[in-house]
């Protein structure tokens, strides 16, 4: 028997993944000091009591990293899960829509894609104020038209299939041809997508916190972390090398999976 | 060497040296320059009176703007359009006689109604002047004829001749200066591109000595790093407030000169004394002594920055250091708060202006007050929200503010003011202080009220900013201090 192999993106991209979500869980209950600690000293080079250093008020980066993964992680996860639920009915709808309908709601979603996810983010902050959950809500919002589009698309195609129109001749009822025939067949190319949007969502949410509109402080965002290094990075370089690592492995990660999966799930792609 | 030769090569040399010296007179005294400044604090709009912000003082105020008298970089008052006044016995009629052949940009020449006009301008009901309260006093402007000016006032006021330095001179047919502008400054307005720069030309009818350059512009910059960027690659030829000790490390060369000079600008934590617990001063007291501000001011500021204890800076003729009078001592700071009625501490919310260094010093404050058992919730908020819900509608509890003027620890005796300190003795000593014979009286009665504003912890008064200039090692005669973020840029020469 031929034992199936994963691709080595997928577990690299795992491995990248799972590293950031240990540190993320383990900030939960543990972090080198706490974040209000600021007795480190102004910008502390890295030392056995701080390995990354500290910032100019005197806290430990390495225990604000952590607790960015878990912003990072966390926000990801969340909007992701707001994008698809909102993206995905949206999608289904459209692909179940008459032509009228259907191009109506194509046209808009062509006009929110045209709006980048960032800015119809910062919008969403700008009116419900600077928070996590202003956050997770705006960009899972901003991600959710390219969602809807890529899921319309792929529910047309699959009902054009033939094998679903001897369903429906056969008496099954719309919903449970979406959730035995359409889900399944669209699910595999949705999640290489959702993946991605994962981890634009971690990048969509340190722009935010960059600009001053993410999580608002002692909270440690990987974006806010680098807004605050950014005028020291000439005396302390390692404060903004650290989160800018960081959001690099997330992104490869993410990357790296969806590469992963997308090579396990399309046939075409599968070595012979 | 014979002396023949010895007189060739003299004179040689001093051809050479005097080829050298006029090159070097020549490139020190281009008077044609366009000098480049880079800022943080593009204006609002032209209009001083019309909520333009620092950035209209910073651009406007000596360069296109002029008062009655002018504000020195080094905080003494001179005379600029009053070439001399007289005030009456009793204190209450100031009469000034007005420089002759003085033009507006416009090409009409200065009259007394001009200066009736500008005064009114400042102190119009729709009138958002920062020292609008300052000229309540006024009763009546007369102009017996086009080259003086008498004001009345309803009682004394010994700062008004300081407060005139404040009030522009404009042109009374000039009906809006908020995008345009008809001063008698040494530049006339260029052009304004909105979030970008704002030149300025030099006024060839200038009734005073010429700006050294011919233009100024100013480039205005959201991002620090980006203005610290523009120095480093000379599209700017000086940073007019740099506001991150750790960017000069780039700048210690010789090809770049760093000053550090006399501020007026404070960072305070604002409690708003109208409500509950801040009604209480033994709680502010407790929070004042709870915030170890020397470590803050390092963390921000390094080895810049200056601790003062109150409201006034080194710079006011009534400063003294009170540092030590709300020390830092959260052993102090417990008993207090459990002499107040909150052993426990308490929550409140900070409403935090989102840039710099709001936020990390209410991080750091947040860090400080759990210590004592006080929870702060960070608000962030924008220079917009901070306006509208902090300032006018008085809708918070406590915030975080920079004031730059200088001698503006009189706004402590308007309880009508935002922060809502209201302490009948210093109400009265303040207004004591105004209507003071003499300057030393009026600076002893400023000086025991600024005790007790201190020992009633009204706000707590962080820190001093620094004032450091980064400028190109070839530019001279730029301003070096920061007072009410004035920048006179006509002496200002390049090469």
């Amino acid at each position: 028997m031929k034992i199936k192999s994963r691709p080595l993106t997928l577990i690299v991209g795992y491995l990248l993944v799972g590293l950031l979500a240990l540190v993320a869980l383990v900030s939960l209950f543990w972090t080198p000091y706490q974040l209000s600690d600021t007795t480190g000293g102004r910008l502390s080079p890295p030392n056995l009591q701080h390995l990354l250093g500290t910032d100019k008020l005197g806290r430990d980066t390495l225990s604000r990293l952590m607790v960015g993964a878990r912003i990072a992680l966390s926000v990801g996860f969340f909007s992701v899960l707001i994008g698809a639920f909102i993206g995905i009915t949206v999608g289904i709808g459209a692909g179940f829509a008459q032509r009228r309908i259907d191009e109506s709601v194509s046209a808009l979603l062509d006009i929110l894609i045209a709006f980048p996810t960032l800015l119809v983010a910062m919008l969403i902050v700008a009116g419900r104020g600077s928070s996590l959950s202003s956050a997770i809500i705006a960009i899972g919002i901003g991600m959710s038209s390219i969602i809807a589009r890529l899921t319309r698309l792929l529910v047309k195609r699959v009902l054009a299939q033939d094998f679903i129109t001897a369903s429906r001749a056969s008496g099954t009822s719309w919903p449970r041809v979406i959730v035995i025939h359409i889900l399944p067949n669209i699910w595999p190319t949705l999640i290489v997508s959702l993946a991605l949007q994962f981890g634009l969502a971690g990048l969509s949410e340190a722009s935010l916190s960059y600009l001053g509109l993410g999580a608002p402080p002692p909270n440690a965002s990987w974006g806010s972390l680098l807004q605050e290094a950014q005028v020291t990075v000439l005396t302390s370089p390692i404060a903004a090398i650290a989160p800018g690592l960081c959001l690099v492995a997330l992104v490869i990660g993410v990357n790296l999976i969806a590469d992963g999966l997308r090579s396990q799930g399309d046939p075409t792609l599968r070595k012979i | 060497m014979n002396t023949k030769k010895f007189g060739k090569f003299a004179m040689v040399g001093v051809l050479a040296l005097s080829l050298v010296t006029t090159t070097t007179n020549a490139i020190a005294a281009d008077s044609n320059a366009t000098i480049n400044i880079g800022s943080l604090y593009e204006p609002q709009n032209l209009d001083n009176t019309g909520g333009g912000g620092q950035g209209v003082t910073e651009a406007l105020n000596g360069n296109v703007y002029e008062g009655l008298f002018k504000l020195t970089d080094s905080g003494k008052v001179e005379n600029l359009l009053a070439t001399a006044y007289k005030i009456s016995s009793d204190g209450l009629t100031y009469t000034f006689t007005l420089r002759s052949n003085v033009r507006f940009h416009s090409g009409k020449t200065l009259t007394s109604a001009d200066v009736k006009y500008s005064i009114g301008k400042v102190t119009a009901a729709n009138s958002q002047s920062a020292r609008k309260s300052s000229f309540k006093v006024v009763k009546s402007v007369a102009t017996p004829n086009d080259k003086s000016v008498v004001i009345t006032l309803s009682s004394r006021s010994i700062s008004f001749v300081y407060n005139l330095s404040y009030i522009w001179i404009v042109n009374e047919d000039a009906k809006d200066i908020s995008a345009s502008e008809d001063g008698t400054g040494p530049y006339t307005l260029g052009t304004w591109k909105r979030g970008s720069t704002l030149s300025l030309n030099r006024f060839d009818g200038y009734w005073g000595s010429a700006a050294k350059n011919k233009q100024v512009v100013f480039r205005y910059f959201t991002d620090a790093t980006a203005l610290n960027n523009a120095l480093l690659t000379r599209a700017v030829d000086v940073i007019t407030s740099e506001q991150s000790p750790d960017a000069l490390a780039q700048f210690k060369s010789s090809a770049f000169k760093i000053t550090n000079g006399a501020s007026t600008t404070k960072l305070l934590l604002v409690f708003n004394d109208r409500v509950a617990p801040f009604k209480k001063p033994l709680v502010r007291k407790a929070i004042t002594s709870a915030i170890d501000n020397k470590k803050l001011l390092q963390s921000i500021w390094g080895e810049y920055g200056t601790l003062t204890g109150s409201m006034v800076p080194p710079t006011d003729p009534w400063y003294e250091n009170l540092t030590k009078v709300n020390p830092y001592n959260p052993t102090l700071a417990k008993k207090q708060l459990a002499q107040a009625g909150y052993p426990k501490g308490f929550t409140f919310r900070l409403d935090t202006p989102n840039y710099d260094p709001h936020p990390a010093a209410a991080t750091f404050i947040k860090s400080e007050l759990a210590k004592v058992g006080i929870t702060v919730n960070i608000n962030i908020i924008t220079a917009d929200q901070w306006y509208n819900n902090v300032y006018k509608k008085l809708d918070y509890a406590a915030t975080l503010q920079e004031h730059v003027n200088d001698r503006d620890v009189v706004w402590y005796g308007n309880p009508n003011f935002y922060w809502g300190y209201n302490n009948p003795r210093v109400i009265s000593l303040i207004n004591a202080a105004e209507q003071a014979k003499s300057a030393t009286a009026q600076t002893q009665l400023l000086k025991r009220a600024n005790r007790i504003i201190v020992a009633d912890a009204a706000s707590d008064w962080i820190y001093l900013y620094p004032q450091i200039v980064v400028a190109s090692s070839t530019l001279s005669g730029y301003p070096i201090n920061g007072l009410n973020s004035q920048f006179f840029a006509y002496n200002i020469t390049k090469g």
